[in-house]
């Protein structure tokens, strides 16, 4: 065969064929591209958020919110707290319904129990507060749920479950310096009115041996809320 | 060795070559979409897709070695390309002397010799950097190692079956030798000559055209969003690498996750580290203290990010360990929850007081509301420069594109 007629065809062959492969891969990927400018696919990559856990039914979100709106924290993002009327008001709920609503909580929740007609944390009750706030996780709201046993008159009761409630804000400020903490804590005291715990809740992570009704009812209910309002 | 089966081996061996690069080239190639594709890992052309991103391939592929010229082209030139220039100009003369009957031709023999060498030396050289750089074996790049060494092999087998050829002296070939023989000009160094310049039109051919009609990519430089809330009110920021100078730059990452320490590779290799004052958002993916994902993707993440956390100052030692010995840690860890902890104590014994405290598990999960207040997604590493975000897809093979052009952007 001659070699000038085969060399020039051989030669003008051989050199297209790196390019070819080129400019169909890039052309591909050109196309590619486009439609997904043009028609970009939905995200799947999850957004980082709160938690929401399968308990949180609509029911505990909407006293939850009420709760929230209506004790300040929503509105003002600062914690003013909720006196008992008040909660009985805005969560309208009969306040055995209002207790169960925080059964799902059982291994979030710690029952801080003082004793009588008094509001100061003892070594256990800081211990279990703390147990209990450090393992936040994804949760946006911490309920601090004070209470008080049926001794005594109504109005002092009301005081002491509100000292209750402030003694544990207060710790928690002075311990954990996050400058989220009022816009996550929701406070309520509810004296002895109102959602008295009963002695299903002695099973419950508790601050001391102790555990009878009265012994429940003198303590303050802390615990993450892993739903998203 | 007779030459005609020489010559037989050695297109056998271009062939190999051809496949070879194609595949690794197209591959390389195919992420010009910016979109995740799989890729070919097989020492069997047209063997099955690696999907899950953990084979020799996907590592080499995604290396820094894997292309040049990354900072004019999106993810760069593949080197595979050339390589497959190289094979097809080699072809182009086997195919040529074998219609000819010119396998005898020393010079044209010559040039083979030394073309296939230099593709037998890149192949030494790249399978090196393999072995003792990336510490995996790519089963595609073993083929375009074994082709080039079957071309070099069946080259010089054909300079032997030459000598007993019926030209002994390369100046005995006479004018009608040279009109038969249609890769061999007059003179054997002019024939080698062209020979060359013909080599360096089909290498540099190929580039032309990548160059001139890669996507242009410059135009996601800065569109893939910002940071809402980029200040630090929980203190979980960690200053990494040097902070002397640079633009502020906010790095989310997983200490555990292998992207991450390959985005982190990439930079330092890049040298654009140096541009940047980086501050460090710890996101492990690991639900031991995640709650955004359902499963340890990296176990022991929540514990060596505790211990960057911990080591203040020293948080830039912490990370390189961790980029160094992610897989040690991921394993003992999918075994034994608590093997990430003894593991980081034994390599940073001051700070066993502070990994696993209440404190720095506060301050993890601080670290973890960050993400959420600024709703990120869930995915490492993930870099913002001045608060905005270098696209994921400009992670890895992009990075050197897209992060100049960003910080060009941002220091305007």
């Amino acid at each position: 065969m001659s070699a000038a007629l085969l060399r020039m065809p051989l030669f003008a062959l051989g050199v297209l064929v790196a390019p070819a492969f080129v400019v169909s891969w890039i052309y591909g990927a050109r196309a590619r591209l486009d439609v997904a400018e043009m028609d970009p696919v939905e995200q799947e990559v999850a957004i980082a958020a709160a938690s929401d856990e399968g308990y949180c039914s609509a029911n505990l979100k909407k006293v939850l919110r009420r709760v929230l709106q209506s004790c300040g924290l929503l509105s003002s993002g600062d914690v003013r707290g909720c006196q008992p009327l008040e909660v009985r008001n805005v969560a309208t709920l009969h306040g055995d319904d209002f207790n169960a609503l925080f059964l799902p909580l059982q291994d979030r929740a710690g029952i801080l129990q003082f004793d009588s007609a008094d509001a100061e944390l003892d070594a256990d009750d800081r211990q279990l507060l703390s147990d209990v706030f450090t393992d936040q996780r994804g949760a946006s709201y911490f309920f601090v749920v004070a209470r008080s046993s049926p001794e005594g008159t109504e109005a002092f009761n009301r005081q002491l479950s509100e000292k209750r409630g402030k003694a544990v804000l207060e710790h928690l400020r002075a311990t954990f310096p996050d400058p989220d903490l009022d816009k996550e804590v929701g406070l309520l005291w509810l004296g002895e009115e109102y959602a008295q715990l009963q002695e299903d809740f002695c099973a419950w992570n508790r601050s001391s041996e102790e555990c009878s009704v009265t012994d429940l009812n003198r303590s303050a209910f802390v615990a993450w809320i892993d739903c998203r309002l | 060795m007779r030459p005609r089966i020489a010559l037989l081996l050695f297109l056998l061996g271009t062939l190999g070559g051809i496949v070879f690069c194609a595949i690794s080239a197209g591959d390389f190639a195919q992420h010009l979409d910016r979109q995740v594709h799989s890729i070919h890992c097989s020492i069997l052309p047209g063997g099955a897709a690696d999907i899950t991103g953990s084979s020799g391939c996907h590592v080499a592929l995604m290396s820094p070695y894997a292309s040049f010229f990354d900072g004019w082209v999106w993810g760069g030139i593949p080197v595979a390309l050339p390589g497959l220039a190289l094979f097809v100009f080699l072809a182009y003369r086997g195919v040529g002397m074998w219609l000819t009957g010119t396998q005898h031709n020393r010079a044209a023999i010559a040039l083979l010799i030394v073309m296939s060498g230099i593709a037998a030396l890149t192949s030494v050289v790249m399978g090196g950097i393999a072995l003792f750089a990336l510490e995996t074996l790519c089963k595609t790049c073993i083929g375009i190692y074994l082709s080039s060494f079957l071309c070099l092999g069946a080259a010089l087998a054909l300079l032997v079956g030459a000598g007993r050829d019926r030209y002994e002296d390369l100046a005995e070939i006479d004018e009608d030798d040279a009109v038969t023989m249609p890769f061999a000009a007059p003179h054997p160094v002019l024939h080698i000559l062209v020979g060359f310049a013909e080599s360096a039109v089909f290498v540099a051919l190929p580039l032309l055209v990548y160059v001139l009609f890669a996507p242009d990519h410059g135009r996601f430089a800065g569109a893939c969003g910002t940071l809402d809330k980029p200040d630090d009110p929980y203190g979980v920021h960690v200053p990494i690498g040097q902070q002397t100078a640079g633009v502020d730059a906010i790095e989310v990452f997983d200490p555990l996750c292998p992207a991450c320490a390959g985005f982190e590779r990439r930079l330092v290799s890049s040298g654009l580290a140096a541009r940047l004052k980086r501050k460090a958002v710890m996101f492990p993916l690991d639900n031991a203290c995640n709650w955004m994902i359902s499963s340890a993707l990296h176990p022991g993440a929540c514990t060596v990010s505790e211990a960057v956390l911990c080591a203040g100052d020293q948080a830039d030692a912490v990370v390189h360990w961790a980029f160094e010995n992610q897989e040690a840690v991921r394993a003992a860890s999918a075994d034994d929850p608590g093997a990430a902890k003894k593991m980081v104590v034994a390599a940073f014994p001051g700070l066993a007081r502070c990994v696993g405290s209440a404190d720095v598990r506060a301050r993890l999960n601080r670290s973890l509301r960050w993400t959420v207040r600024n709703k990120l997604q869930v995915l490492t590493p993930q870099l913002y420069v001045n608060g905005v975000k270098l696209c994921d897809e400009d992670t890895d093979l992009g990075l050197n594109f897209a992060l100049p052009r960003l910080l060009n952007r941002e220091t305007l």
